[in-house]
């Protein structure tokens, strides 16, 4: 348990010695077990994924065959009906609204998580659950006052109402998880910044901004993702004007049966902005996810 | 007074923010209130109706059905994603090659949208010919010719599997940060008193973990409560009522029903429920963990 796990021929000058054989310890022998059980763990999990893919290009007859068809003739056709059904314009809306609510939540809520982290107010902890209930509260409970408010003054089916909506789990959201990354700075500099004359809120701006970088960038993303894949919002509040990825899926299960090719075309499509977010922000999620519970 | 304290400015930089989350929290969850106490007819409020809202509500046996299939739903998938993603960290934690690369692939499931995690596993279990209709379910006898989603005895335990499958990966990695984040001391100790591996994790891994376990279980359980996107994708509720958990419910109801009164009561209890399991969470989250 206390010994390295190799122990490295050392030559005469303490530089180490390229030697021509490679023992595999014991413990790398284990850890190569280990590595290929994770692999297949990771195999199984992802197949229905990889299996869904694969009907991009896969003609209608080898979908419904039974036995399985394992090998296929690719096809495009289902990129056609895809591009003719005005998919590439919902993928234009979900991209937008995403950004448009993901960057007024930053605005907002940058601020207010670093003024959590570092005062003490009054009321902390009623203010800070009022901010954790907002992002447990189920959206459908959510979505039937929202419905008929929305409805009543003419914001259902608008970029400003479904922004509105997302704000109530992304703005929550946000602040919870901010204010633990804000909790990590250390308080010096800003105070030899204040002592030497700025005002508290250029130090903000000048201090605390650009240490939060990247933490906002990481949770900025996660909040996209919400925004990205969110469905009942979307679904009741938005429709015609407004049409979101996720609301276009269910859309392909049509009269004449289920459109199982461009469906996992769709699905495909809303799955790159997710994969991009999570090979960057690796090590942030974690955190995002259990909302700055774990320190990850 | 340090040099950042005063008196008004954490405030104002709080406002904003907290104007925005009163207009789109509190006030819907008024108004919802306000309706909960009102008869509605075609999206119009009329006159006031006490109570009547609610004690329809109660009476109503879907409400208390809606409830149990929520609770078996989460005493099936819950144990299982605890277990599995305890066992996936542990795996995760020993000296493992390519770690960097699996961890964010196994992120996908947990990440992607609720829908397309439905639409995957409708594919999977289509009818006939998907994957696993044909090649599991039905070669091995459960089922013939129709999809486990529209068998009464099999759709929950499918649903349960698809919460599974989507977030035991979540469970795993949670708990992964967690044994990261461990002391080394205790396990030199215990080492040096020629501790077993298992002594180990009983004694050691099992209880350093406990309050993170507990943590982690509640935003399980309460995110659990509220699946709607899967269920509505793969039976939206059936066959019948037995995979109508209380979105579902909520959903038919008012937009399908349009007994907006009632669901704005079910809305409203649904919401002081979620209310009380939050404070809850934030008590035990604060006082054990350290968090917040």
């Amino acid at each position: 348990m206390n010994q390295p796990a190799s122990h490295a021929p050392v030559t005469a000058n303490g530089s180490i010695k390229k030697g021509p054989i490679k023992r595999i310890s014991r413990q790398e022998k284990v850890s190569v077990f280990w590595t290929l059980l994770l692999i297949v763990i990771a195999f199984i999990v992802l197949f229905p994924v990889l299996w869904v893919g694969s009907f991009m290009f896969r003609p209608d007859s080898a979908m419904f065959a039974r036995p399985t068809e394992w090998l296929f003739e690719p096809t495009l056709v289902h990129f056609r009906y895809v591009i003719d059904n005005g998919f590439i314009g919902y993928l234009g809306t979900s991209f937008a609204l995403a950004s448009i609510s993901t960057l007024l939540v930053v605005v907002l809520g940058t601020p207010a998580a670093y003024a959590f982290a570092r005062f003490n107010l009054r009321f902390r902890d009623d203010l800070f659950l009022f901010v954790l209930a907002t992002r447990m509260a189920p959206p459908i409970c959510m979505v039937i006052p929202f419905y008929m408010i929305f409805s009543n003054i003419g914001l259902i089916d608008t970029y400003f109402g479904l922004t509105l909506a997302y704000l109530t789990f992304n703005l929550s959201f946000y602040i919870w998880v901010m204010s633990s990354f804000c909790k990590d700075l250390p308080v010096a500099l800003e105070e030899v910044a204040i002592l030497e004359g700025h005002n508290r809120f250029a130090v903000f701006l000048r201090v605390v901004l650009p240490l939060l970088r990247s933490a906002i960038v990481a949770t900025g993303m996660l909040c996209f993702i919400f925004a990205w894949n969110e469905f009942m919002f979307a679904f009741m509040l938005g429709g015609q004007q407004v049409k979101t990825l996720p609301v276009a899926v269910p859309e392909l299960i049509t009269t004449q049966g289920v459109r199982w090719g461009p469906m996992a075309i769709v699905g495909t499509l809303s799955l790159v902005p997710v994969m991009l977010a999570v090979f960057l922000l690796q090590k942030h999620i974690v955190r995002g996810l259990t909302m700055g519970a774990v320190k990850g | 007074m340090r040099p950042l304290e005063s008196r008004w400015y954490p405030y104002a930089l709080l406002a904003p923010a907290f104007l925005v989350l009163v207009v789109v929290s509190l006030v819907p969850f008024l108004f919802a209130m306000y309706l909960s106490f009102h008869q509605i007819n075609f999206g119009r409020v009329g006159d006031f109706a006490g109570w009547s809202n609610y004690s329809r509500l109660m009476d109503n046996e879907r409400t208390w059905n809606s409830l149990w299939v929520a609770t078996k739903f989460i005493l099936i998938a819950f144990p299982l994603q605890f277990i599995l993603g305890l066992g996936g960290a542990l795996l995760l934690n020993k000296r493992v090659w390519g770690r960097s690369v699996i961890l964010p692939l196994l992120f996908i499931p947990t990440m992607m949208a609720p829908i397309v995690v439905g639409l995957v596993w409708k594919v999977m279990f289509a009818g006939s010919w998907g994957l696993l209709s044909y090649n599991i379910v039905e070669r091995f006898g459960f089922l013939e010719g129709t999809s486990v989603f529209s068998s009464p005895d099999y759709a929950l335990l499918a649903l349960a599997l698809v919460d599974v499958w989507q977030w035991t990966p979540f469970m795993m990695l949670a708990f992964f940060a967690g044994l990261q984040a461990l002391p080394v001391s205790p396990y030199r100790a215990a080492a040096v008193d020629g501790a077993t591996p298992m002594q180990m994790f009983f004694r050691l891994t099992l209880p350093l973990m406990a309050p993170l376990m507990v943590v982690i279980g509640m935003l399980r359980f309460i995110d659990a409560f509220k699946v709607f996107d899967t269920i509505y994708t793969l039976t939206a509720g059936g066959p019948g009522t037995s995979t109508e958990v209380p979105s579902l419910l909520a959903y038919r109801m008012s937009f399908e029903q349009w007994r907006i009164g009632e669901s704005a009561a079910f809305a409203v209890l649904v919401w002081i429920g979620f209310f009380v399991l939050c404070s809850l969470f934030y008590h035990v989250a604060k006082k054990k963990l350290n968090a917040f």
